[in-house]
């Protein structure tokens, strides 16, 4: 760093004064800073992750050979529900939007925070109470046993009448307010935080993943908030609508939940393709390829997500015209994920490529979601799909992509960003012995599931006998899962490692594009001393502007020194017309959170008036929450 | 700063954004509430099920005709709110949560009687209505709520920012509410019609 001149030191330290929170617990929990709670999303999703990851070691270590007694059947159908809800619910939802969103999308904006401060602490805490509540069912023995996604009249009372199905419904619903919180805020945060200048044909990739992907949200999560609804209502107050005597349908559960559960497939890979779209071009050292083409294709693959959930239904018997519709709109999905990937390709091919572990595990993305996507597309064809339904097959496809192409990006942007955040360097040799063994580890693990599939081996069996010709497959993909154990505790000891001793990494280590490295590492709470001013689509390599921008701040311009201040802007372009007032901390939405979760437990408990109650408490803190203005 | 005279803007405010989204996932949910509603209808022989009688279509008509009005005093709330006239967008607050009100008392009585008479354990057709109905009444209520908390908000008869927000935030909700109870009216009496 530069020496500051006198004035430029003044005006920093104005800025530290009015944007320090306050410190130790307390801080964490009145916290607003979207830098903080995103580090809260990152490493509760990340427990969240390690439990469903045991889950699924033991599910391993019980099908590593024929006949095996480990855990019984019972255990096992509860382990194998809460892996899957866990990892998509808990884990890749909550990382991809609420840790990487919250703590980037800001920061590529040349933002102070997201648009609703307070509210984003509310997701969080929410997030975190409905993981705790839907874990708490499997503690005291009722957990959901029904798979992740619950199927009815399986889920129904006369078949279930444990609080299982309960936990797995009310908690989802409870978890669903938090995505959709966290969802608002990022689309408008991306429409009306972004430094003067950045026009939307300048808006980072990475954001534009973040606005389909959240903007997704919106419309994908009321179909599963209505069926979760409507279960429990038939569950608890005795309605009708699954049950065919009364009226009902049990399809009308499969196509409100696919109708929810296709576009959240996008919804999970969406953030990753941001991930992908920033680590390509620092390491390709040259613009994105095709950038604008790019842009449209994330867009349009949530667009066309929302048009093929029956495709998971070839099964049930739907008639032939819905068939073809959906089979059709399934082969269509394939078209914009293919223009991204020539566009990763092209741009890897055309730069000057440096193989540093981030880039590294985006390959391996790359070729996992391109397996991934191949048996995909293969379910488009309805006589493979009604062959292959519930077997090993399936689960190697969406493994690969859900695994390969979701987290893959994921782990390669916590390398990535890792000196943003902390300040520090990884260590590179550790991080590339870490990517070979977690990529070995899923391809051992995940590949040979499509050949015992092929063989017939079904889905969520506990157990299976000797002789089927399935106990060599299962065995390696046994021995994957451990190897990939191993590489992702490898992961983790190196970033604990270099938080402690890693070489400091300086503000850009990488010569990154983006805004987030135009600020130190790691960032301040007010993250710019100035607001950036953005003349073109990679502001970071824009040297003229960044030294504009420091010449700004020796003159005072562009620091809005006079409280928790920043310029809000035109959605198209980016025009600065007014100046928010950002909310400081606050303990109110712990206290909202707090009495959400009673409101969700009493309901569970079948305590309907007190839940309604306690629902009115929670409106009136809210209603105590809103009544401070920002500016006072 | 921001008192009384507040420049108009170029754009809206984050806030006016943020209600929007919230809008737009609402509206899906009652999409979706829609989308069952029409499912189980097409499932069903008859509908409304044997012995159930179809509801009668004048006095909901009315009613829903009277909430529709109520867009005009809050959209005349918003734009008095826009030029910081805080006394005329509080009486017209006022005016339209009076009318929202008794809207609300009446179909609310109307409700009670209904689930007594066709309890949503009867049927899948009960089921689905009575949700339905329930679910709209609910965000009636919540946009009452929301009137008042502006109505409070506005009584030292000052228009900061965040308020103006709120009221342009507020008009937009019942926009959609009511035009969600207008799909909601026409699917509950699509049997009588």
């Amino acid at each position: 760093m530069t020496v500051l001149a006198p004035p430029v030191e003044e005006r920093v330290e104005l800025l530290d004064r009015i944007w320090e929170e306050r410190p130790g617990v307390l801080g964490w929990l009145t916290t607003v800073d979207h830098k903080r709670i995103g580090l809260l999303f990152f490493f509760t999703s990340l427990a969240f992750f390690a439990a469903g990851g045991v889950e699924a070691l033991v599910i391993r270590t019980q099908l590593a050979g024929p006949d095996q007694r480990l855990v019984g059947p019972q255990t096992f159908n509860e382990l194998m529900t809460m892996h899957g809800t866990t990892m998509i619910f808990l884990f890749v939802v909550p990382m991809g939007l609420g840790a990487f969103g919250n703590y980037l999308v800001p920061l590529m904006l040349g933002a102070r925070d997201l648009a609703f401060p307070r509210l984003n602490a509310l997701s969080y805490w929410i997030f975190l109470a409905s993981g705790l509540f839907i874990y708490t069912g499997l503690f005291v023995g009722q957990g959901p046993d029904q798979g992740w996604f619950s199927y009815v009249p399986l889920a129904l009372k006369q078949f279930d009448p444990s609080l299982g199905p309960d936990f797995y419904a009310l908690g989802l619903i409870f978890n669903g307010l938090s995505t959709t919180a966290t969802a608002i805020n990022l689309v408008t945060t991306i429409f009306k935080l972004r430094a003067p200048g950045m026009s939307l044909n300048r808006l980072p990739l990475f954001c534009y993943a973040q606005l389909a992907a959240a903007g997704s949200a919106l419309i994908l999560l009321p179909p599963l908030t209505l069926d979760l609804v409507l279960l429990e209502l038939q569950r608890k107050a005795g309605f009708h609508f699954f049950d065919v005597a009364a009226g009902g349908s049990p399809m009308l559960w499969q196509h409100l939940f696919w109708l929810f559960g296709h576009p959240e497939v996008y919804l999970i890979v969406l953030p990753a393709f941001g991930i992908t779209t920033s680590i390509i071009p620092t390491f390709a050292k040259r613009k994105m390829v095709a950038a604008p083409l790019v842009a449209l294709a994330e867009l349009l693959v949530a667009f066309i997500g929302f048009g093929v959930w029956a495709h998971h239904m070839f099964s049930t018997g739907m008639p032939t015209s819905a068939l073809v519709f959906f089979a059709a709109a399934t082969f269509m999905v394939v078209i914009p994920s293919t223009v991204q990937i020539y566009a990763w390709l092209f741009t890897v091919n055309l730069g000057r490529p440096e193989f540093r572990t981030p880039l590294l595990f985006v390959g391996a993305f790359i070729v996992f979601f391109v397996i991934g996507g191949l048996s995909g597309i293969m379910f488009a064809a309805i006589p493979f799909d009604q062959a292959t339904t519930d077997t090993y097959f399936v689960v190697a496809h969406f493994h690969f992509i859900i695994f390969g192409a979701a987290v893959f990006p994921i782990l390669g942007g916590m390398f990535y960003w890792f000196p943003k955040v902390t300040g520090r360097m990884y260590h590179e040799g550790w991080a590339k012995a870490s990517f070979w063994l977690t990529f070995s580890g899923t391809a051992l693990t995940f590949f040979p599931m499509h050949i015992a599939g092929l063989l017939g081996m079904p889905r969520r069996v506990y157990t299976y006998p000797h002789g089927l010709g399935w106990d060599g497959y299962n065995l390696a993909e046994t021995i994957g899962g451990f190897i990939l154990t191993a590489g992702l505790v490898l992961i983790a000891a190196n970033l604990v490692f270099s938080r402690l001793r890693g070489a400091p990494a300086g503000p850009n280590p990488f010569r990154g594009p983006t805004l987030e490295w135009a600020t130190s590492s790691p960032p301040p709470p007010y993250n710019f001393a100035v607001i950036p001013t953005v003349r073109s689509e990679y502001p970071g390599w824009d040297d003229e502007a960044l030294f504009e921008d420091r010449r700004r701040l020796e003159r005072g311009l562009g620091t809005y020194p006079d409280g928790h201040r920043q310029p809000e802007a035109t959605v198209r372009d980016a025009y600065p017309d007014d100046v928010a007032d950002m909310p400081s901390e606050s303990g109110w939405p712990v206290a909202v959170a707090v009495l959400l979760s009673l409101m969700f437990a009493l309901t569970l408990t079948s305590h309907f008036v007190a839940a309604g109650v306690v629902a009115g408490l929670a409106g009136l803190a809210a209603a105590a929450w809103l009544w401070k203005e920002p500016a006072e | 700063m921001n008192v009384f005279a507040v420049p108009a803007r170029r754009s809206r405010a984050r806030g006016w954004w943020g209600m929007a989204l919230f809008a737009a996932t609402e509206a899906t949910l009652f999409g979706t509430i829609f989308g069952t509603y029409v499912y189980l209808r097409f499932k069903a022989v008859h509908w409304p099920p044997d012995g159930i009688a179809s509801p009668s279509i004048t006095i909901p008509l009315v009613l829903t005709g009277v909430l529709l009005a109520t867009s005009a005093p809050m959209q005349l709330a918003s734009a008095a709110a826009r030029s910081g006239r805080a006394r005329r967008a509080q009486a017209l607050l006022l005016l339209a949560l009076v009318v929202q009100a008794g809207y609300f008392a009446m179909q609310l009585q109307r409700y009670a009687d209904d689930v007594q008479a066709h309890p949503p354990q009867l049927s899948a057709y009960t089921s689905i209505t009575q949700l339905m109905v329930g679910a709209d009444h609910f965000h009636v209520f919540v946009g009452l709520l929301l009137n008042l908390f502006l109505l409070a908000k506005l009584m030292d008869g000052r228009v900061t920012a965040y308020r103006r927000t709120g009221v342009q935030a507020a008009a937009l909700y019942w926009h959609v509410v009511n035009a969600l109870t207008v799909v909601v009216v026409l699917l509950q009496l699509s049997p009588s019609l």
